[in-house]
C-alpha cells in the first residue's frame, strides 16, 4: 500500500465507533450483535491450539482425548451486519476547494470507506463496496478481516470520479446484492435527485441507509472574492458571476436545499451526515453511529 | 523656457497604449474555471455587470506610462529657452579692463579667438584677429535676447564692413590700444633647383619683405634636408620628386612645384591669365597643398611673371593672410538686423531614456513581485 487512505490522527478517534444497524440497535439487550466471542456460535469454524485465558469449557475435550494437546473449538459468529458502502463517482466528486486541490470529495469518500471498513473489520463484520459509476457499477461483495480490508483498499485507490450517476439499470445488480438489513451507507454530494431516489428506495425497501453528504469549503461558504467562470463540471454549465455578488443569494438557497433533503431523507428515515472537506472525516461518522438520543 | 517636439509624429505611437490595456482586459476574462457541482443553486445576476474593472492597476500605470514615455522619446522632446540668460560682456584685447571688470553679474569674456574668461591677465596675444570676425561668432554662440555689451580701444582691427549682428550691443569705446599682432615677418621661401625661374622667385620674396628689411629666402640643394614646415618649397628640380619631399607636404607644407614635375594629387587651376589659360594650378595633399606652375617660368611662355602684381598674387597663393584693417571704433559699431542665429535647444532624449530605463527596472520589479505573491 503506497498510501494510507485514512489520514493520520484519525485512525485512534475511530476506535470509539460501532457500526450498528438500526434492527441491532433495536435488538440491543438480547445480544445477536454486540457479542463478539467466537466460540459461541454454532457453526463449526476451526480448531485451534489452547492459549491461556481460553476457558476451559471451551476446550475440546474429545480431541484432547485422542491427541493428548488442548484444542479450543471455534465456530464462525453469525455475522448479522454487513455494512455496504456507496461511492458516488460522478464527476462532481472530483471537485476539491482550491486551497487544498488534492482534498476532493472523492479523496475524503475513499477515506470514509477505509474508516468504515476498519471499523467493521475492528468489530468483526463483513464490509463490502460498491462504487457508483455510469460506465457499470463497481462491487466489492462482502466479507471480514484483514484481506478484505485490502481488497478495499485496492478498490478505492482504482476509483477515479468521471461521469454523471448512473441510470437505474446500470443500478440494477444492487438490489441482488445488497440484501435486507444490510447497513448501506451513501457517500456522495447528494446532488444528484438520481442519487437520493437511490438511497430512498433502497431505505423503502427494507435497508438500513445512512448517508453522507459530502461539501466542499466553497460550497459552505461561498468566499469567492472576484468573478469566476463557475462550470458544473457533469452537466458542463457555466456561469459567470462576481463572487460577492453571488454569496448571499447562493447561500440562503443551498441552505434551502439542504434543508429540504434532509427533510426528504428524514421521511424515509435515513440518517444523514454532512461533511465538509475541512473537517476531519470521523465527524459524519460519530453523526452516523453515535447512539442515537 | 517652452518644451518643444522636434518629431510630434512619433506621438502617433501613444496609439500603443492600447496594447496593454487590450492585452490586459482579454487576460482578465480567461479565467480558469472552477467547478462547482452546486451550479443549480448558483443564479445568474439579472443584469450581468459589464463593469470594466482594472486588476494590477498599478503594474498596468506603470506599463502605460513605459509606453508613454517611449512614444514621447520618438517625438523627440527638448527644451527651448533653457540658456543662461546672463548678459555678456566682451572686452577686445587691449581696451581698458578696469570697466568691464566693474561690471557685474555679467559674463566676461576676451574678444579673442576661444573667448577666454576675462579673468585671465595674460592674454597669449596671437595674430590679432577681426574684431567684426569675433563678434559675428560670439553673436552667433550667444542664446538670442541676452544682452552684450562690448568694450573697445579707440582703434581696432576690423574686416571693412560694419558687422551685423543679430542683437543690439552696448559698444563702449574706452582707452587702450588693440596690440599689434606679432611683429610680422616677411614669408619665407626656399627654392630648390635650376636657375632658369630662381630669379623671379627671388624677386617676388623680395617684394614681399617691409621696406628696410631682406628677403627671407634661401636657395637650397636637392639633396639638402627639407625646411621647416613654416617655409614655402618651391621645388625647380627637373626630375621625379622625392619621396621625402611628398612626406613634407603631407605632414603640412606648402609645395610650389615647377612647370611639368609630376605630383600625385589631383591638380585644378587656382590662377588663370587675363585669357584664362591656368597659370597655377593646385592641390591639397594630406596636411598641406600642392602648387604647380603650369608653364614654364619665363616671361615668353607666362606673361604675368612681370606684372607688377605677380608676388601679392603668388603670395595670396601661397598663403600669406592679409592684413587686418584698422578702424576707428567708433565708426565700426555693430549694426542690429543680422540673421537671428539658430537657438540651441537641449535635447532631453538622454534624460528620457534614462527615465524609461528606471521605469523598466520598476515595472520588472513589480511584475516578477506579483508573480512571486501570486505563487506563495
Amino acid at each position: 500500500m503506497t498510501q494510507d487512505l485514512i489520514p493520520a490522527g484519525v485512525r485512534t478517534r475511530l476506535r470509539g465507533l460501532r457500526l450498528m444497524t438500526r434492527r441491532a440497535t433495536r435488538l440491543a439487550g438480547i445480544g445477536a450483535h454486540h457479542s463478539r466471542s467466537r466460540g459461541a456460535g454454532l457453526e463449526f469454524a476451526q480448531y485451534r491450539a489452547y492459549e491461556p485465558g481460553d476457558e476451559p469449557r471451551a476446550i475440546d475435550w474429545k480431541l484432547f482425548a485422542r491427541s493428548d494437546r488442548f484444542f479450543v473449538r471455534e465456530a464462525e459468529r453469525e455475522s448479522p451486519l454487513v455494512a455496504w458502502v456507496m461511492i458516488d463517482c460522478s464527476a462532481s466528486m472530483a471537485q476539491a476547494d482550491r486551497a487544498k486541490p488534492t482534498w476532493s470529495r472523492l479523496a475524503a469518500a475513499k477515506a470514509l470507506a477505509a474508516a468504515i471498513g476498519e471499523i467493521a473489520m475492528a468489530q468483526g463484520d463483513s464490509v463490502a463496496m460498491v462504487a457508483l459509476r455510469d460506465r457499470g457499477l463497481r462491487l466489492l461483495p462482502p466479507g471480514g478481516g484483514r484481506r478484505q480490508r485490502d481488497r478495499m483498499a485496492i478498490e478505492l485507490h482504482g476509483l477515479v470520479a468521471v461521469g454523471g450517476f448512473p441510470a437505474a439499470a446500470t443500478l440494477a445488480p444492487l438490489w441482488e446484492r445488497v440484501a435486507v438489513d444490510h447497513l448501506v451507507i451513501m457517500v456522495s454530494d447528494l446532488f444528484d435527485d438520481a442519487a437520493v431516489a437511490l438511497i430512498e428506495r433502497l431505505a423503502a425497501a427494507g435497508r438500513d441507509v445512512r448517508a453522507i453528504q459530502m461539501l466542499t469549503v466553497e460550497e459552505r461558504d461561498f468566499a469567492f472574492a472576484s468573478g469566476h467562470l463557475f462550470r458544473d463540471p457533469e452537466t458542463g454549465a457555466e456561469l459567470i458571476g462576481d463572487g460577492p455578488a453571488l454569496r448571499d443569494g447562493f447561500r440562503q438557497r443551498f441552505a434551502a436545499a439542504r434543508a429540504k433533503l434532509r427533510q426528504r431523507l428524514a421521511a424515509s428515515d435515513i440518517r444523514l451526515a454532512d461533511y465538509v472537506l475541512d473537517e476531519t472525516i470521523d465527524v459524519p461518522l460519530r453523526a452516523l453511529f453515535s447512539a442515537p438520543a | 523656457m517652452t518644451a518643444a517636439l522636434l518629431l510630434p509624429a512619433g506621438l502617433a505611437a501613444l496609439a500603443a497604449l492600447l496594447l496593454p490595456l487590450l492585452i490586459h482586459l482579454a487576460r482578465r476574462t480567461e479565467v480558469a474555471p472552477i467547478d462547482f457541482a452546486a451550479l443549480r443553486w448558483l443564479q445568474q445576476q439579472p443584469r450581468p455587470r459589464q463593469r470594466i474593472r482594472f486588476d494590477e492597476w498599478f503594474l498596468l500605470a506603470v506599463r502605460l506610462l513605459l509606453l508613454a514615455l517611449l512614444a514621447l522619446w520618438l517625438a523627440q522632446p527638448v527644451l527651448r529657452g533653457s540658456a543662461d540668460m546672463t548678459p555678456w560682456v566682451a572686452v577686445v584685447p587691449g581696451a581698458d579692463v578696469r570697466a568691464a571688470r566693474a561690471v557685474a553679474g555679467a559674463r566676461a569674456v576676451w574678444l579673442a579667438p576661444g573667448f577666454p574668461a576675462l579673468e585671465q591677465d595674460d592674454l597669449p596675444i596671437r595674430a590679432a584677429a577681426s574684431v567684426s570676425s569675433l563678434l559675428r561668432e560670439l553673436d552667433a554662440d550667444m542664446p538670442p535676447g541676452v544682452a552684450l555689451t562690448v568694450f573697445v580701444p579707440a582703434v581696432i582691427a576690423g574686416d571693412g564692413e560694419r558687422p551685423r549682428l543679430s542683437r543690439r550691443v552696448n559698444w563702449r569705446i574706452v582707452g587702450g590700444v588693440m596690440p599689434e599682432a606679432a611683429a610680422r615677418a616677411p614669408m619665407a621661401l626656399t627654392v630648390v633647383g635650376d636657375g632658369g625661374g630662381l630669379r623671379y622667385m627671388r624677386a617676388a620674396a623680395m617684394a614681399w619683405a617691409p621696406p628696410g628689411r631682406p628677403a627671407n629666402f634661401a636657395v637650397a640643394d636637392p639633396a639638402a634636408s627639407l625646411p621647416p614646415l613654416d617655409r614655402r618649397l618651391v621645388w625647380l628640380a627637373p626630375g621625379p620628386l622625392p619621396a621625402a619631399v611628398r612626406d613634407w607636404v603631407r605632414r603640412g607644407g606648402t609645395l610650389l612645384l615647377g612647370a611639368g614635375i609630376v605630383a600625385d594629387a589631383r591638380m585644378t587651376p587656382v590662377w588663370r591669365d587675363s585669357v584664362g589659360a591656368p597659370i597655377i594650378e593646385g592641390a591639397t595633399d594630406g596636411q598641406g597643398r600642392v602648387l604647380r606652375f603650369a608653364r614654364v617660368l619665363a616671361p615668353a611662355a607666362m606673361p604675368d611673371l612681370l606684372d607688377g602684381d605677380f608676388p601679392l598674387r603668388l603670395a595670396a597663393l601661397l598663403g600669406s593672410r592679409t592684413e587686418p584693417a584698422r578702424v576707428a571704433a567708433a565708426d565700426h559699431a555693430p549694426l542690429p538686423g543680422g540673421p537671428t542665429p539658430a537657438d540651441a535647444a537641449r535635447d532631453l532624449r538622454p534624460w528620457l531614456a534614462l527615465l524609461i530605463a528606471a521605469l523598466l527596472l520598476g515595472e520588472r520589479w513589480l511584475a516578477t513581485a506579483r508573480r512571486r505573491a501570486l505563487a506563495a
